[in-house]
This record gives structure tokens, C-alpha cells and sequence, in this order.
């Protein structure tokens, strides 16, 4: 018979380790025609990383998403910004890229005051214009609005009517000889751990995700088949939401497969399952529907609030998996992956006891 | 070993190429002719990362001798669309966000091509299965049943195409 069954699971992790020096860097270059050239180490391996460092500078300087070009992990070229691994590059190197926007825009923004003739504070940027921002108070400046707002919402309304483009800034600049270049870098605090005991503040910040799972177990096979899973994941601030979205989905299904049948074999160090044919990954047929949240709790240290979401996506799944199953049939399997034998043979032993 | 000499339809163009007799249809494609859209995941027919279409079906090229195409017609995922204008399919690929780090993403969209070929209007089920296939490690399939499920509905008015039309 197939038995239904619900089940949760939870998760903190570190984003940005402390522990040792853990920095990258980014250069941003305002070009002549006001495109941003970003240079950056941090390499997008489909992530999504040059889409939100592209909009990070983007909203720091106050242009379009499509006036920056992104130019990442060229060795040749770009700035050290570490792995991308620990699901730390929009943290890091988003802090990185923003502050190196805030350099080249500081620029921007000199030769904008005197060509406005008020001074930098009163300068509020977006959609590639500066403009004298309206001396009622009845707005806040646009740094102000930058934390609170989420990227890419633009302007906040209150300017008065004299505005200059940032091309005209820019030309400005020229003329002087005054080039728009920008480096900035960010490395968490490193605290350090006790070398004795491992003890300390091992990360900047913490991710937080809650994932719910819906099963069906088949008692006479042992066939665990996933029906929904729902999963929540705070993020700080999602940069961009449907990335944050791929991710989620994308870490389900690993999570799924790590669940039910990923497992690497080995014998006398071989892997003995080392093709696709033996070794399982999830299909288009084999993935729940998957409905993801988005939570978001601003992150005081990180680019416009943001956290990372990576690897967070897939450590509560096969928790919550496990759960449902015992939820649905009354076994607890603790190793995984949950296999049909496994099942078959809890369900056995516990029948046994009954009898 | 003597070569065959072999006549295909590749990307529209005819080609005339000699091959050796255990070539293999994605090492003619990639290295004797430089198209490197095509992926090679696995090398034996189990990831679909190599997909082209075979006179209009979806084939593992990794599994299948180049030899084999004399007289054939085959697609690439460069023969889908140019820089200028992308086919539908990529077009919703990068809409929907279906698209992660893009190893498996030529041979997805040449699988949804031979679907939506022969079924106008196929079902989120019946894409899944049709993509079953080609295996995807970053995206969990969905945003990109829901690109290949958009392209069905533009093109054909389905049901759900009306319902969004009529903001229902
Ligand atoms: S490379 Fe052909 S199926 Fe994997
Ligand atoms: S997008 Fe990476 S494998 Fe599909």
C-alpha cells in the first residue's frame, strides 16, 4: 500500500568565513559613454554571480543593469577574488564590487557638485542622472533609500528639477583629465580559532532555510517517490530573485538525489559506480514540484543585505525527505541515501517486533 | 583505415566530409568541424548533454557513428538560432532562467525542438518525460519545463496562453 507523509527540515550556515583571511577584490571603470566595466575575480560557474555583481554596481553608481559589462575571472585581467565555493561570492565579492562602485562614483560625484553647484551630500543618483535632491526632507537621500529599497528599484522621488546626466558628468571629467576608476576590497573580520580547540566566530553571517517535503512511501516496494517540497530560505536580500529562485530549485533536487539515491560505492579506494548509469542523478522525472521562499532579513554587513544561498539549498531536504518517510510508514532510516532495501527491511524488523 | 567519404545536411548547409569508419558523430561535429556548442557530459548515452536532432529526433551524438548520417539531416545548437535572432526556445530559456552554468542547455533545447516539433501542445508531464534524458545538475528541471511550456503556449494559443491573455 503507498502511504503519504510530511515531513521538515532545518538549517543554519556560515557564509563568509572568519577563521582565515577570506578577501576578494574588484575594480570598476566608469567609460566614457557611461558604460561601468567591472573587473572581478569572482567566477561565475552558472551561479549567476556576474548578474548580481552587475547590479550591485549598477545600483551603487545609479545606471542601468545593462550599461555594465562584467568582465570575471580572467587571471590575466581581473583582481583576486577567492573560490567560489562556500557560497560566499555575492557576500564577499558583492561587498567588494559595491565598494569599488562607491570609489569610482565618489568621482562622479565631486565634479557633479560643482556642476550642480550644491555639495555631494545633496546629489542623489539613478537611472543614469544626479540630481539635486529636494531640500523640503520630505525624501531621503539616495544611500539612505539604497539599504531600504530593493535593488533596482531606482530613484527615490524626491529631487528637484536640476539634474545632470552622468555621460555630461563624465565628458566633465574628461576635460579635466580626470579618469572615473575605482578599487575596493572586502574581507570579513578575521577572528581567528583557537588553534587548541577550534573554538571562535568562524563566519561573518548565517544563513537560515526551512524546507517541508510531501512523500509517498510504497510499502510493498520500499519506493520512496517525492511529491512537493517546500522550501524557504532567508537570503538577507535577494539581489536578484530569480536566481535566488534557480538556486533554491536547483539545491532541492541535489538534495533529493542525495536523499534517495546518490551514493558513491567504493572498493579498496575504486569507485565502482562511476558513469551516470550507475551512479544516479535526478531526472526531469524524478524531481518533486518544488516551491521556493524567499525570506528576506536584511544582512547589515552584506551588498544591499545580501547573504548567500548556494549550498544552503540543498542541507535541509533530505532531513525534511527522512522525516516524511518516517512520517508515512513509521521507519527511521539514518543513512543514506534512502534506498528500497532500506525501507523494506526497517518495515520487516518492525513488523517482527509487532508480532 | 579507409576513409568514408560522406554527404549530410548539417545546419541547413549541405557537407561533404571523409570520415574514418569508427568517427564518432560529436568528435566529427566538434573537433573536424569546430562546432563546440555541442557538449560531451558522459561519452555513453546516459546524460544527453550531446543531444542533436537526427533527421528531426532527438539522438545521443556520442553514441551514434558519423558515418551513420550519410544522407541525413542534422541539427546542432548552432543551426537553432544566430547572435541576432535566437530561436523562441532561447529566448524563454533566458526568460524563464533556465539556463545555470549551460552545459546541458544545447542539448535541452534540441530535446524541447524535437518535442514541440511533432507536439504543439504537449503537457508539463509529457515535456518531462521527453527531457528525461538530459540530465540537468544546477536547475532542478523546473524553470526549464516552464520555458519549454511557454514556447508551446506562444506559439499555439493553447489554454493557458488565452487564461493569461484574458488576466485570469
Ligand atoms: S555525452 Fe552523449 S549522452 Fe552523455
Ligand atoms: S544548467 Fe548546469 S547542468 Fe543544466
Amino acid at each position: 500500500m503507498k502511504k503519504r507523509g510530511v515531513g521538515m527540515g532545518c538549517m543554519w550556515y556560515g557564509v563568509g568565513n572568519t577563521g582565515l583571511p577570506n578577501p576578494a577584490g574588484a575594480h570598476v571603470d566608469i567609460l566614457d559613454d557611461g558604460t561601468v566595466l567591472v573587473l572581478t575575480g569572482c567566477a561565475d560557474i552558472g551561479q549567476g554571480s556576474d548578474t548580481a555583481l552587475a547590479q550591485i554596481a549598477a545600483e551603487e553608481i545609479g545606471v542601468r543593469y545593462e550599461d555594465v559589462r562584467v568582465v570575471s575571472a580572467d587571471t590575466g585581467v581581473t583582481p583576486d577574488a577567492g573560490a567560489t565555493s562556500a557560497s560566499r561570492q555575492t557576500y564577499i565579492s558583492g561587498n567588494a564590487v559595491r565598494s569599488a562602485a562607491r570609489a569610482a562614483k565618489q568621482l562622479i560625484l565631486e565634479t557633479a557638485a560643482e556642476m550642480l553647484g550644491v555639495s555631494q551630500e545633496e546629489i542623489i543618483a539613478g537611472d543614469r542622472l544626479l540630481k539635486v535632491r529636494a531640500a523640503s526632507g520630505k525624501s531621503q537621500a539616495f544611500t539612505d533609500c539604497q539599504s531600504e529599497c530593493r535593488v533596482g528599484l531606482g530613484l527615490d522621488s524626491g529631487s528637484d528639477t536640476r539634474e545632470v546626466s552622468i555621460a555630461e558628468v563624465i565628458a566633465k571629467c574628461r576635460m579635466k583629465g580626470k579618469l572615473t576608476l575605482g578599487h575596493g576590497w572586502y574581507n570579513p573580520d578575521t577572528t581567528g580559532l583557537d588553534a587548541e580547540t577550534g573554538q571562535g566566530r568562524p563566519y561573518a553571517t548565517y544563513a537560515f532555510a526551512t524546507q517541508v517535503a510531501e512523500v509517498e512511501v510504497d510499502e510493498d516496494t520500499g519506493e520512496v517517490t517525492v511529491l512537493r517540497v517546500v522550501a524557504a530560505h532567508d537570503v538577507g536580500r535577494a539581489i536578484n530573485p530569480r536566481n535566488v529562485e534557480g538556486q533554491i530549485e536547483g539545491g532541492c533536487a541535489i538534495g533529493m538525489g542525495y536523499a534517495l539515491m546518490e551514493e558513491i560505492k567504493l572498493q579498496e579506494g575504486n569507485v565502482l559506480n562511476c558513469n551516470f548509469a550507475t551512479y544516479l542523478l535526478p531526472t526531469s522525472l524524478d524531481v518533486p514540484e518544488i516551491y521556493p521562499l524567499i525570506v528576506e532579513d536584511p544582512e547589515k554587513t552584506g551588498p544591499f543585505g545580501a547573504k548567500g544561498v548556494g549550498e544552503p539549498a540543498l542541507i535541509p531536504t533530505a532531513a525534511a525527505i527522512a522525516n516524511a518517510v518516517y512520517d508515512a510508514v513509521g521507519v527511521r532510516i539514518t543513512d543514506l541515501p534512502i534506498t528500497p532495501d532500506k525501507i523494506l527491511a526497517k518495515l520487516k524488523e518492525k513488523q517482527n517486533k509487532g508480532a | 583505415m579507409d576513409k568514408i567519404k560522406i554527404q549530410f545536411v548539417l545546419n541547413g548547409e549541405t557537407r561533404q566530409v571523409e570520415v574514418e569508419p569508427d568517427l564518432l558523430l560529436i568528435d566529427l561535429l566538434r573537433e573536424r568541424l569546430g562546432l563546440t556548442g555541442t557538449k560531451v557530459g558522459c561519452g555513453e548515452g546516459d546524460c544527453g548533454a550531446c543531444t542533436v536532432l537526427l533527421n528531426g529526433k532527438n539522438v545521443n551524438s556520442c553514441l551514434l557513428l558519423a558515418a551513420r548520417v550519410n544522407g541525413c539531416e542534422v541539427v546542432t545548437v548552432e543551426g537553432l538560432g544566430s547572435y541576432d535572432k535566437l530561436h523562441p526556445l532561447q529566448e524563454a530559456f533566458i526568460a524563464e532562467g533556465a539556463v545555470q552554468c549551460g552545459f546541458c542547455t544545447p542539448g535541452m533545447l534540441l530535446s524541447a525542438k524535437s518535442l514541440l516539433d511533432v507536439n504543439a501542445r504537449p503537457t508539463r508531464e509529457e515535456i518531462a518525460r521527453h527531457i528525461a534524458g538530459n540530465l540537468c545538475r544546477c536547475t532542478g528541471y523546473t524553470k526549464i519545463i516552464n520555458a519549454i511550456e511557454k514556447v508551446a503556449c506562444a506559439d499555439r494559443h493553447c489554454a493557458c496562453s488565452r487564461e493569461a491573455e484574458e488576466g485570469r
